[in-house]
Formats: structure tokens, C-alpha cells, sequence
């Protein structure tokens, strides 16, 4: 009588834990994961042969290809990588003319429930004209996703807008969900400027989350790049992708710039290091955006000063406390030299980096440290 | 529930005055101690738990002391007061399971693909009330509801190994890695519900004079979260076995 007793019980348990698993759902996410063309004269239409195919960050829905001037863009077939099981529309390789604009492609997933739209362009890059590039930080808004925290634009030459700098306030927003107001973020606006607004740089709190997951601060940046909220959590370092194509030679580095350092600096446990004062960043870096073997290079939290396809660094030393707005000015200084022909054909990148704690990277830092920036002038060779 | 309670505090009431008339007329005292294996698990498991990667019943004990009187023929009643631990740790794999991450207020809500672990820790304090039937000399059948006050709950976990789409499957992406420092922690301690009733069924067989081993299966018909809650999709309730040896005082 036990025995069998004992016997059903177990039964009832295994049954319940084990048998009841049902068949797998189908996939509900639909992303396109990358997107290539393939042409059979490449260097006709692309600068960089790797520049044919992109692989799209989760984050994003715009997609654009970079292609040379005057480039025949009316018979192009992009094939994509999506989620398994998801369809595309219009067709995965159909021939589209982008030369009417971006064309919409819409993404459902497996089950039918979900879908994502996308905007693919086929786009010239501009040529840079001035040789003084002038970044002044008037222009930002809220982020048009979340409506939670500021994004930075700038106006091209020829009037198009562009998000060329980022911010780790993406990563923040995941850190704090309770917080509304845009103005307590890492990196805001601030009206007074040298002239017009200015960009505040302000170390926060990560609060609980920050934590728990041992990532108690962010330190407010600014840089010309891309942040990433793939990697926020694991390799946090990747999340910053720093610099964008760039065709000029820089020679000069500067703006101004207010410091102060906060109270108590923490190391990354949160313990205080007592007698340790916080600084800024500011610096600048130009590097080759191919390694011999034609991969492509990205500049990271990790190697941002220390990758070997750096050519040049304008790096300020010390950005410690300054009551009033100064004054840096910054060289390059060149560890190899341009060529010219690859810097046409847009072979290196250009990072601008600012943060409001030196060491924000490794979470280390003092919450309050505020670096203010304005009136950021980037001076390049002349070119006839 | 809280006309379920009413029945069930009834119920004890009823037993308790109508045991009372001849109190001292044939009562079995036994104690009791046993070793609760089981989980909390919701019934009928949603296509979005894959598997299980691992558990870990725990050392969940069950003190008890019952009090059981024949009445008529092979029939008899029982109640007691159990002191007892019902917990556990699951590693389960998802996909597109709907969840949160809590930490200190903060929140963040989407859907997990990869693995996440659940804890469960909960002292009891259960009285069962339980009809009771000798099937032969030494073998009693038993069967009837119990009810449960939660001393100390605790829920907690995390997902890891994965990643969370945030709001929804369309939503942004985040890595979630192994470490401490990359996993997504949640804990849902506070949400749980202290009263838990269930059915109870089970036999105890006498080996010996005063001793014999007891097994019995509570199936809890509340779940262990309080029923506003609703970040975890499917309730989970508690189900569990317990085998042990048992003692008769008189």
C-alpha cells in the first residue's frame, strides 16, 4: 500500500515537472540582423569593400549605405538576415530604385504577431568642405523613441540633419525607469553657454540596479560615435562605439570647457577613496578604420586611446576644477602620417570623446564631478 | 478567498466542537517528520518554459503533531499543526517569457529569452483537517483541505545567459551574461501571499507499535503570490510531497 502510495506521488511530481513542457512557440522577434548588396564592380559604388554589407544594431530602424558620388543607385537588391522564421516585404533581394529616397521594408515575425518597419537609403557621403568643423551643441531634442532623455544633432552642409554624437543616456534610462525628468540624465542641456546652449556632463547614481549589477555610476559623455544598449550589462565597454568617417586631416582640438570634480570619489564596490579627486575627459582621436586584412576597426571603452590604428591623439592632461569657462587648446599629434588617398576614400575615423569622470569607464568615479562644454572647434589641413 | 477562509476557519471550528463531546473518548496522538519535496510550478506549463536545466528541492522539513479520533467503522477525523519549509530552486530555459527585473523601485519589463533561476523559500504554518479511513490494521487512508499562514516568504532570482527584449519582442535588446555583475536580478518577496489553503492526501502506515512512515501530497489550490500580482504571467502553486516517519504518543 506505501509503495504504490509513494509511487503516485512521485508520478503526480514528475509529471507535473517534467512531461507538461509544450512544443516550442514560434520566433516573435523580427529584426533585421544585417544587410548586404552585392554589385559586381564594388569599388564603383563603395569606398571600403566592407561597407557593402551592415550589420544593424537591435536599437535601430534607419539603415543607411554609404556610397560614392554619382553612383547608379536605381537597380539595387539588398538581402537581409532576419529572424528565423520571419518574412520580409517587399522581397528579400528584390531590386529596389533607392534613388527616389529610402525604401520601407516591413519585418513580421514567425508567429504573426509582431513587426518591425525599416528605412533602408542608399546615400552620397558629402565631402567635408570646411576646414574648421564647428560644433556648438545648440541643437538636441528629446529622443525620438522613449521621449525620456536629450539626443544632439547637427546640421550638414548641404541641410540634412545628423545624430553623429552620442551619449551613454540610453544605457541610464535602463538603469532608472522611475526617473522622468530628462534634465536629471547624465548628459543634458544647459541654457548658459559661451554662446547659445551648452552640453553639461554630470556623474549620477545608477541607484539599485547600478548595484546589484556592481555598475553604481555613470559618468555623463558626449562623443562622436554610436552607444549600443545591446551590451550595457555585459560588455559594457562595447557599448561605446567612438568615431564616425572622416576625410580631413585634423590639426587642431579645441572649445571650452568648466570642471568640477564631486565630493566623494568611489571606487567601483562604492567604497570611497578618501583625498582622491575626480576628472574630466576631453580628447580626440583619429585611426584607421581597417586593419591590414581589410576588417574593420572600431574604436572601444577598452582601447579608445591604445588601439594601434590610432595615427593621432589630441588629448587634454588634466581636466581638473575651473570655476569660470577656459579656454583648451589641443594638438594633434601624429604617430603616423595621412595617406591622402585613403583619406578620400574615407579610411579613417574620427572620435570625440568628453566625460565628466576619467575613469567612468570601469564605473569608477565621484557622483556630482560636472564638466560643461561649448564652442567645440575641430581645425583641419587646408585643402586647396 | 477570504469567503474561502471563513469556510475553512468554520471548518476547524466545527471539527474542534464536535471532537470536544467526547474529547478524551479515543484519541491518537502522533507526532511527526518528514522532508517536503516539490516546487511551485504553475499548472500547465506555457510553451515559453522550455525545460529545466536544474532543481534543487532544498531541505524543506515538516514537523507536525496531529491529533486523529475513529468515529464510525474504519472512519475517523484528523487535525494537527504542522511547522514545515516549502522552497526550492529552479533553473529553467525560456523564451519570450514575460518578466521583470526589480531592483530598489527601479523596473525593467520585457521578454527573456535564455535561462532564469528562481528561488522559493517559504516556513509554514499549516492545520490540516483531514477525514481518515483504516483500510487494514495498520494502514490509514487520509484526505482534506489545509490551510497555511506563510511566517517568511521569499521569491527571488534571475535571468541570465540570454537576452531581454525590452517591452516587447520588437523592443530594444539587452545582453544579459553569468556573472553578478551581468545578470538581470528580480525579487518578488513582498508580493507573496501569507494565507494559502489546498488538498491534502496521503497514508500513514504503522510498522511497528508506535512507529510508522507517512506519505502525503499537498496540492495547493491558492498560488504563492498575492493575486493583484501580475509580472509573472502564469500563477505558480505550491505542489508537494512529503515522506517521513511518525510516532505515536497514545
Amino acid at each position: 500500500m506505501q509503495s504504490s502510495k509513494l509511487i503516485w506521488v512521485i508520478i503526480l511530481l514528475c509529471g507535473c515537472l517534467s512531461s507538461c513542457f509544450k512544443e516550442e512557440p514560434l520566433n516573435a522577434e523580427c529584426d533585421i540582423e544585417s544587410v548586404w548588396v552585392h554589385t559586381d564592380n564594388p569599388d564603383d559604388f563603395f569606398f571600403n569593400r566592407t561597407d557593402t554589407i551592415i550589420n544593424v544594431p537591435y536599437s535601430k530602424s534607419e539603415i543607411t549605405f554609404y556610397v560614392k558620388r554619382n553612383s547608379d543607385i536605381t537597380h539595387m537588391a539588398p538581402m537581409f538576415k532576419i529572424t528565423e522564421g520571419a518574412t520580409i516585404e517587399p522581397a528579400n533581394g528584390s531590386l529596389q530604385d533607392f534613388s527616389r529616397g529610402p525604401v520601407t521594408y516591413k519585418v513580421t515575425s514567425q508567429d504573426k504577431q509582431w513587426n518591425r518597419v525599416y528605412n533602408v537609403a542608399f546615400q552620397e557621403r558629402s565631402r567635408t568642405v570646411t576646414d574648421t568643423l564647428k560644433f556648438d551643441f545648440d541643437n538636441y531634442e528629446l529622443d525620438k523613441e522613449y521621449g525620456k532623455f536629450y539626443v544632439w544633432y547637427d546640421k550638414n552642409e548641404d541641410g540634412k540633419t545628423t545624430y553623429l554624437w552620442a551619449t551613454g543616456n540610453p544605457g541610464f534610462r535602463y538603469a532608472y525607469s522611475t526617473m522622468k525628468d530628462p534634465d536629471r540624465y547624465p548628459t543634458t542641456p544647459i541654457a548658459e553657454g559661451i554662446d547659445g546652449a551648452s552640453v553639461k556632463l554630470e556623474t549620477r547614481s545608477t541607484g539599485a540596479f547600478g548595484v546589484i549589477n556592481n555598475k553604481r555610476i555613470a559618468a555623463g559623455n558626449l562623443f562622436y560615435g554610436f552607444f549600443d544598449t545591446k551590451y550595457v550589462l555585459t560588455e559594457t565597454m562595447k557599448s561605446t562605439n567612438f568615431g564616425h568617417p572622416f576625410d580631413k586631416t585634423p590639426i587642431k582640438f579645441e572649445g571650452y570647457y568648466r570642471y568640477k570634480s564631486g565630493d566623494k570619489y568611489q571606487d567601483k564596490n562604492g567604497n570611497e577613496i578618501p583625498g582622491k579627486k575626480d576628472q574630466g575627459s576631453i580628447y580626440s582621436v583619429m585611426y584607421r578604420n581597417h586593419d591590414n586584412a581589410g576588417n574593420e576597426v572600431m574604436l572601444h571603452g577598452d582601447d579608445v586611446l591604445t588601439n594601434p590604428h590610432i595615427v593621432a591623439v589630441a588629448r587634454m592632461v588634466d581636466v581638473t576644477g575651473t570655476e569660470d569657462w577656459t579656454k583648451f587648446e589641443l594638438d594633434f599629434k601624429y604617430f603616423d602620417n595621412i595617406d591622402e588617398t585613403l583619406l578620400n576614400n574615407y579610411g579613417y575615423n574620427l572620435a570625440i570623446v568628453f566625460s565628466s569622470s576619467y575613469e567612468g569607464d570601469h564605473f569608477e568615479g565621484a557622483v556630482g564631478s560636472t564638466l560643461l562644454i561649448d564652442k567645440v572647434r575641430l581645425i583641419c589641413k587646408k585643402t586647396e | 478567498m477570504k469567503k474561502l477562509s471563513m469556510i475553512c476557519v468554520l471548518l476547524i471550528i466545527a471539527t474542534i466542537t464536535a471532537n470536544a463531546e467526547k474529547l478524551t473518548d479515543n484519541l491518537n496522538y502522533n507526532v511527526r517528520l518528514g522532508y517536503n519535496l516539490g516546487g511551485t510550478a504553475p499548472i500547465g506549463i506555457p510553451s515559453s518554459i522550455r525545460g529545466m536545466d536544474s532543481y534543487d528541492p532544498g531541505w524543506n522539513l515538516s514537523y507536525g503533531f496531529d491529533v486523529q479520533k475513529d468515529i464510525r467503522g474504519p472512519w475517523g477525523v484528523m487535525t494537527g499543526i504542522h511547522l514545515e519549509n516549502k522552497g526550492m530552486e529552479v533553473d529553467a530555459r525560456v523564451k519570450n517569457y514575460h518578466m521583470e527585473m526589480v531592483q530598489g523601485g527601479q523596473r525593467l519589463e520585457g521578454y527573456f529569452t535564455g535561462n532564469n533561476v528562481v528561488n522559493v523559500e517559504e516556513w509554514l504554518l499549516t492545520v490540516p483537517i483531514m477525514a481518515t479511513y483504516h483500510v487494514g490494521g495498520n494502514v490509514k487512508l487520509k484526505l482534506g483541505p489545509y490551510i497555511s499562514y506563510a511566517m517568511s516568504h521569499k521569491f527571488y532570482g534571475h535571468a541570465y545567459n540570454g537576452y531581454l527584449r525590452e517591452g516587447t519582442p520588437t523592443g530594444d535588446r539587452i545582453n544579459l551574461g553569468n556573472t553578478e555583475e551581468q545578470r538581470g536580478s528580480y525579487d518578488f518577496s513582498d508580493d507573496m501571499r501569507r494565507l494559502q489553503f489546498g488538498i491534502d492526501v496521503g497514508a500513514d502506515w504503522y510498522f511497528s507499535k508506535r512507529w510508522g512512515a507517512y506519505a502525503d501530497l499537498s496540492w495547493g489550490l491558492t498560488g504563492i503570490h498575492k493575486s493583484d500580482f501580475k509580472t509573472i504571467e502564469q500563477t505558480l502553486y505550491p505542489i508537494f510531497g512529503t515522506v517521513g516517519l511518525t510516532y505515536k504518543l497514545k
